[in-house]
């Protein structure tokens, strides 16, 4: 039982200091019976009645949708009570939550230094309160990246496990709903709780079964070409996590070489581009969030003013890019050839799983940097640091991120990817990692 | 290869993507820019494009469905239903009695 009372005052004085939500319930009503009842938030591109949703745009200021996401409604149904909304990066698009027009989260374990995004403000959320549960979402990283940086669990399901239904599309082919959490066990409970088929979302239709069942991970395998451009310290945290998994737990680690992943990143880029570019076109002055009024201009300049004025500068830049990539005369050399890139890759990771449980990388190859930093990167540059995260989204495979060692304070993080449905492998590898490794918090709760 | 715009050849120096590629490119997706945004823009998608080259090295199995799991059609009889009331719809769009207010066409 957690030792803080949570009111909407106590939420509104935590997120004056790290900005985490960007909109919070005005009343926790059925809190008072906690337990059975619990709290969780949602990343702001999840639709919850009562709230807006905006998915970090200024696009979709003042959109109140009126339904919950079944991820949402799932939660709300197992007796969950909705904190607020999370902070984002403008639809997903972005590595530290800095692209978010409504509140950039600061991270709990030091303030100068960004969250990770997407789902920045969820992970920030999990680390400060106790016995949180954060609804996230990852398209290529949103949810590893967060809770690396933060410190926590973060669980991202096998691609048409979650429905998506209430869930502002970013990457169609990409988008998947998870969890974070300050422990394994809470994952356990979830999981299943937001699984399974759901008629308003056919991806999430053709699922194997959640089995939950007992198993043994007794082999992870490590690529080679993870290694390379790590930040000393991260890599440094990381051997010393490998040496625990491989002595005190007594799984068998196995170097393997992965040569295709070198080309997830780019095909990764292209894909969700693309279907980027194609998602926001809905966002036009009409139908969500802001209205353009001057109706008595052409269409197309009716469309372009909203768009230009209200979409952030990344939300543009991808645009742009989504859209050149699957321009006549480029279609083949970018966006099929990505599609076919990630077939090799998926086949590659089967290859890998024929002879290991899981294959093991560090999350991210640094720890949270600074807002000084962030500001002086390349889009280039921000895109590469997700090389690590990018190649189990861009494959569907179910992932984990969890703390593997702390850096001058700050937690560096490590994935487990498991094959297709095989969530079970990530929960008992994250509850033997556990019992093994002494998590931090910073103090949270006001 | 020659991209079609003739910008560029390969992923080894050259001239940054042009700012007529990048103004066609916005037009399309209904993106007006400034002076500035274009430049800033060609320079950025010129780094982007320039590093997606690498996939041309890349060799394949030739198949690319569009997800990474099977995924097959869910077909179900219609069933005529009413989720959400029109009343409350309407009232977050700019409407003129019971329709949706437009831009010209």
């Amino acid at each position: 039982m957690s030792q803080c009372r949570l009111s909407p005052e106590k939420l509104r004085a935590l997120n004056q200091k790290y900005h985490v939500f960007c909109e919070i319930a005005e009343d926790l009503g059925a809190l008072d019976e906690y337990p059975p009842h619990f709290h969780f938030s949602a990343k702001d591109n999840l639709c919850a009645r009562g709230f807006q949703a905006r998915a970090g745009s200024r696009i979709l200021e003042g959109y109140r949708p009126p339904f919950d996401a079944t991820a949402i409604a799932r939660m709300k149904r197992f007796g969950g009570v909705l904190l607020g909304k999370t902070t984002m990066d403008e639809f997903g698009f972005g590595t530290f939550s800095t692209n978010s027009s409504h509140g950039i989260p600061l991270n709990p374990f030091d303030q100068t230094r960004a969250c990770g995004g997407s789902s920045g403000g969820g992970a920030a959320v999990t680390c400060l309160l106790e016995d949180h549960v954060a609804l996230g979402v990852s398209t290529g990283g949103s949810i590893s990246c967060p809770a690396s940086f933060c410190g926590v669990f973060g669980l991202t399901p096998t691609y048409g496990r979650v429905s998506r239904y209430g869930l502002i599309d970013y990457g169609n082919s990409l988008d998947k709903i998870g969890l974070m959490a300050r422990r394994p066990e809470a994952l356990r409970t979830f999981l299943p709780v937001i699984a399974g088929p759901d008629p308003k979302d056919p991806t999430s239709c053709t699922q194997a079964a959640l089995d939950l069942s007992p198993t043994k991970v007794t082999r992870v395998a490590v690529p080679e070409e993870a290694m390379a451009n790590l930040d000393r310290g991260v890599e440094a945290k990381f051997t010393e996590a490998l040496d625990l998994i491989g002595g005190g737990i007594g799984i068998e680690v196995k170097r393997v070489k992965m040569p295709s992943l070198k080309y997830a990143l780019a095909a990764y880029y292209i894909i969700a581009t693309s279907e980027a570019s194609t998602n926001l076109a809905r966002y036009c002055g009409m139908r969500f969030g802001v209205q353009n009024k001057n109706v008595s201009q052409h269409f197309n300049d009716f469309f372009s003013e909203t768009r230009s004025a209200s979409f952030g500068n990344e939300a543009k830049r991808r645009i742009l890019i989504g859209t050149y990539t699957r321009a006549i005369g480029f279609r083949d050399r970018y966006y099929l050839k990505a599609l076919a890139v990630r077939q090799s890759i998926i086949s590659e990771y089967d290859r890998i799983f024929q002879e290991a449980d899981l294959v093991l990388t560090p999350t991210m190859p640094f720890v949270a940097p600074s807002f000084d930093q962030i500001e002086r990167m390349r889009p280039l540059e921000v895109y590469q640091a997700d090389f690590l995260t990018v190649p189990p989204n861009l494959a569907g495979l179910p992932h984990i991120s969890m703390p593997c060692g702390y850096l001058n304070s700050l937690p560096a993080g490590m994935q487990f990817v498991a094959p297709h449905w095989e969530e079970r492998r990530l929960l008992v590898m994250a509850e033997n990692w556990n019992k093994q490794f002494q998590t931090r918090f910073p103090e949270g709760c006001p | 290869m020659p991209r079609p715009d003739g910008t560029r050849e390969d992923g080894s120096g050259g001239e940054e993507l042009d700012a007529r590629t990048v103004k066609n490119v916005a037009r399309i997706a209904r993106l007006r820019l400034t002076e500035e945004e274009v430049a800033q823009y060609a320079k950025d998608m010129d780094d982007v494009l320039n590093y997606f080259a690498i996939l041309d090295e890349a060799s394949d199995l030739g198949r690319h469905d569009f997800n990474p799991v099977p995924v097959s059609d869910v077909l179900r009889e219609d069933e005529p239903s009413l989720d959400i009331s029109p009343e409350e719809l309407r009232a977050m769009m700019d409407t003129y009695q019971e329709m949706v207010r437009g831009p010209r066409l």
